[in-house]
């Protein structure tokens, strides 16, 4: 049975709770349903020259953020992450997957991105949401920056090689 | 015409979201690359970054692939969404 793919690149807020909701309507065979949320963090971690690799959780090195902002490659979004949920849906034996990522200024705390998907059993749904995300993080057309200040000019977010690492487990 | 666009922190140092350009001398990525670097300093350092990404009517690409009239390229940094 093909796979329900619902993708959204879109401006607006989402409800997690009533993406549940619509993942489980009328949805009677899956009995796993996983989801990720990605929110803005309030602090940027500020990447050590002396320890690359080490988390600013670890040298206390935090800067502020404020606002952070989204930038997009309309049309190129919206097929990347339409590619990605096809990868899943032809890996995994999977009922429905939904993607959303937001762009545009968003403040600390606010939702980014949602990635949602049902199957029969749970590691194949888990597993899904893993791969969507790592895929989404190296593959999506998607640019932070962060402010961390009234009439701050921003900082782009670095990629991280540790993003790129990830693939390969898959 | 071959449209261009350029996003986030290149798009920023370009001064430049998008551009046409005359599909006439250009087969491939790495030529359309090599007529925008000439176009002055700013655009030779800035398309000379090692991590530059690109896409070819939105799929990502790599230089050697092949680019034609009406197609649309975009350069861009490492995507960091998610």
């Amino acid at each position: 049975m093909a796979v329900d793919i619902s993708i959204s690149v879109q401006a607006e807020g989402f409800d997690p709770g009533a993406e549940y909701t619509q993942l489980r309507r009328e949805n009677y065979s899956d009995g796993a349903t996983s989801m990720f949320v990605g929110n803005v963090r309030d602090f940027s971690p500020k990447a050590s020259l002396d320890a690359p690799g080490v988390s600013a959780s670890e040298t206390g090195e935090h800067l502020p953020v404020t606002v952070l902002k989204l930038e997009h490659y309309p049309g190129m979004a919206e097929a990347a992450l339409t590619e990605i949920a096809r990868q899943a849906a032809d890996r995994w034996p999977l009922g429905r997957i939904r993607i959303i990522h937001r762009y545009g200024p968003l403040n600390a705390g606010d939702e980014i991105v949602f990635v949602g998907a049902t199957s029969a059993h749970r590691q194949d749904s888990l597993d899904a949401c893993a791969f969507i995300m790592d895929f989404l993080k190296s593959r999506a057309p998607f640019w932070k920056k962060e402010f961390s200040g009234e009439g701050e000019h921003g900082t782009w977010v670095q990629a991280r090689t540790s993003d790129e690492d990830a693939l390969e487990k898959w | 015409m071959i449209k261009v666009l350029f996003f986030a922190s290149l798009r920023e140092q370009l001064g430049c979201d998008a551009l046409d350009v005359d599909a006439g001398q250009i087969a491939s990525v790495a030529d359309l690359r090599s007529s925008l670097q000439a176009k002055g300093e700013v655009w030779n350092a800035a398309l000379s970054h090692q991590q530059l990404q690109v896409a070819v009517n939105q799929q990502l690409a790599n230089t050697e692939a092949d680019v034609k009239d009406g197609d649309e390229v975009a350069f861009f940094p490492p995507v960091t969404g998610g």
